[in-house]
């Protein structure tokens, strides 16, 4: 699927967050948003997953406008990875995939058996079978993160949206999650904070600061000394190992 | 491999019949807590008259048309089982809204009085008791005006809620809290006015709860509207457990809570409305009830509303079967002995640590 935004914005009262921000990601594209913190890469994410409304600019999936759909339908074209998953009451891991199913049942429709085939396979899929009776509340933050990963990979999407979806992991699930998203074949916009995670696994990449495009390409393209300089304010040097695989050294 | 699959399939198996088990026989243990209260009571009266009487009743048998009227015939049809019924339709209603508030407020520490309905409530019934007003409306103006000040209430704390933006739970809770305290400073107000010591104590009965004013009327409203409502939550099932992971979830998952929200909340008001008419302000049944079918079965509404609502409604027929047999001669008022009971078991809850509450681990 493709998701193109156009020219984003949006304020908070008087400061502006966004200012007018156009990415596009191909379908079965790796796009990867990187930037200093408050540089607006989660603000952009929530206008394209929908839960905040851009002053101004649209969003696109597929060249369908995103508020001239349904939510129901949008939640089964993209599905979302985010941070906020602190859960006031006690469910199951199983139940909280279960719902990842949710924009494909109607009112009174019944989850059947393939619905928890799903969740299952989900659960499979990012280790965490084991733990499908376990309390969500008492799993660590990586876990939960998996956790909630099956639940975006139950809602079966062509597209998946991430933010920061490494947070929390160890270099073990960082580096799982990371080959098992790019193994989906979907389209992927993920926010990264890592950036040779970026470099490793990113088809695009997309810079952003103070709400502004700094720039976008390839890894290789975009992260250099310079760029790296100009929006961390530090020095660095790329180098390329004997795989031929790029890594970012910081000085 | 195939080991495993087996017995996976095993577990979800067993899992889905405890829960269809445990369903049957809160069901089973409801009809019986039905049959067994009416056999409780002031008057001395054997099993043998009681069930007669329920036997001519329900089946019109010929050879026990002795029980078709008088003494007997009076106290179990028109006092006793109305009133079981009543407790019944109370008990479910309270248990089934303390579900929905929860879920709605995103709050475990959520009741059904959360949207200030209680003390709406007490504020009709003082005006009613205090002040004559609704005289007009003749034998139960205090339940109506009570009824009344109920729904105003909670159609007032929604509003404000949704006012200057979408309603999220924190604005919810807040609202309900400043329209309690201002409906409870208005009917301290009056009832410090008007002096009246043997109304305030009629005020302060009330508040209470009582499930004595039981009639086939009251029944008639009650049970069927709990029921409806009880039924039209579990289809709701789904939104419920979205709720809890809250609105930006939600979206992500392909519902936009907001409207639900207030629909739910419009419906759950009404059913309390008519509980407080029913039996007056019945604290903690609504907030036990939710959590400990939370503690034996999960989170997931699918479960937690029905055997909520059947828990939830043989807990109150037994606290009044309790409330009328505790005190000789005198009755017990119900809203005294469920805090009695339910205050420890809630003390008793918050201690316990497997229960996340707050996910605190």
């Amino acid at each position: 699927m493709k998701i193109t935004t156009e020219d984003i914005r949006v304020a908070f009262h008087a400061r502006e967050i966004l200012k007018g921000v156009s990415i596009e990601s191909e379908n079965k594209e790796l796009v990867g948003i990187i930037g200093p913190n408050g540089s607006g890469k989660s603000t952009l994410l929530k206008c394209i997953y929908r839960i905040l409304k851009p002053d101004a600019g649209s969003v696109y999936l597929d060249g369908e406008e995103l508020h001239s759909m349904s939510v129901k339908d949008s939640a089964r074209k993209m599905a979302v990875v985010a941070q906020h998953n602190y859960y006031n009451f006690d469910f199951t891991v199983r139940e909280v995939v279960l719902m990842g199913r949710a924009p494909h049942k109607k009112t009174l429709e019944r989850d059947n058996a393939r619905d928890y085939q799903i969740v299952e396979e989900s659960l499979k899929t990012v280790q965490m079978e084991q733990f499908a009776e376990r309390t969500f509340s008492t799993l660590s933050g990586g876990e939960q993160q998996r956790v909630i990963l099956a639940r975006a990979l139950a809602q079966q999407t062509p597209a998946l949206i991430l933010d920061e979806p490494t947070n929390h992991l160890d270099i073990t699930h960082q580096i799982m999650l990371m080959e098992l998203v790019k193994k989906l074949n979907v389209t992927v916009i993920s926010a990264i904070h890592d950036l040779n995670i970026a470099a490793a696994y990113c088809d695009k990449i997309y810079v952003l600061k103070e709400g502004n495009l700094e720039g976008y390409g390839t890894p290789q393209e975009v992260l250099t000394p310079e760029l790296i300089r100009r929006i961390y304010r530090v020095e660095s040097e790329i180098v390329y190992d004997s795989h031929g695989k790029m890594h970012i050294l910081f000085l | 491999m195939k080991e495993e699959n087996l017995q996976e399939k095993r577990s979800k198996i067993l899992r889905k019949t405890s829960y269809i088990a445990v369903f049957l026989g809160l069901l089973a243990f409801l009809i019986f807590s039905i049959l067994a209260a009416i056999t409780f009571g002031n008057a001395d009266l054997s099993l043998k008259d009681v069930y007669s009487v329920i036997a001519y009743k329900l089946f019109h048998i010929k050879r026990l048309s002795e029980y078709a009227e008088g003494a007997i015939h009076d106290v179990v049809w028109l006092i006793r089982l109305p009133r079981v019924l009543l407790a019944l339709g109370v008990g479910m209603a309270l248990s089934v809204c303390g579900v929905v508030m929860q879920a709605i407020v995103q709050n475990p520490l959520a009741d059904p009085y959360v949207l200030g309905i209680s003390s709406g409530a007490s504020l009709g019934a003082t005006l009613a008791i205090m002040l004559g007003v609704g005289g007009f409306l003749g034998g139960n103006s205090v339940g109506v005006t009570a009824f009344v000040g109920a729904l105003v209430t909670s159609f007032a704390v929604i509003f404000i809620a949704n006012m200057g933006g979408k309603a999220t739970s924190a604005k919810l809770i807040l609202a309900g809290m400043a329209v309690s305290a201002v409906c409870l400073a208005f009917s301290n107000f009056v009832i410090y006015i008007t002096n009246d010591k043997s109304a305030a104590t009629e005020v302060m009965k009330w508040s209470m709860g009582s499930l004595a004013g039981a009639s086939w009327n009251r029944v008639a409203v009650m049970l069927p509207i709990t029921l409806i409502a009880t039924g039209l939550f579990w289809t709701q099932y789904r939104n419920l457990n979205l709720m809890l992971l809250g609105d930006e979830v939600s979206i992500t998952l392909g519902t936009d809570l907001h409207r639900l929200r207030t629909s739910y909340l419009i419906l759950a008001s009404v059913m309390i409305g008519f509980a407080v008419y029913c039996a007056g302000v019945i604290g903690f049944v609504g907030l036990v009830i939710p959590h400990v079918v939370r503690i034996l079965f999960g989170t997931d509404h699918r479960k937690l509303l029905p055997l909520s609502a059947l828990l939830g409604a043989s807990f109150l027929i037994w606290c009044d079967v309790a409330c009328r047999i505790v005190l000789k001669n005198s009755e017990m008022p119900i809203g005294v002995l469920v805090s009695i009971i339910g205050a420890p078991c809630f003390i008793y809850l918050l201690i316990r640590k497997s229960y996340g509450f707050g996910g605190g681990k």
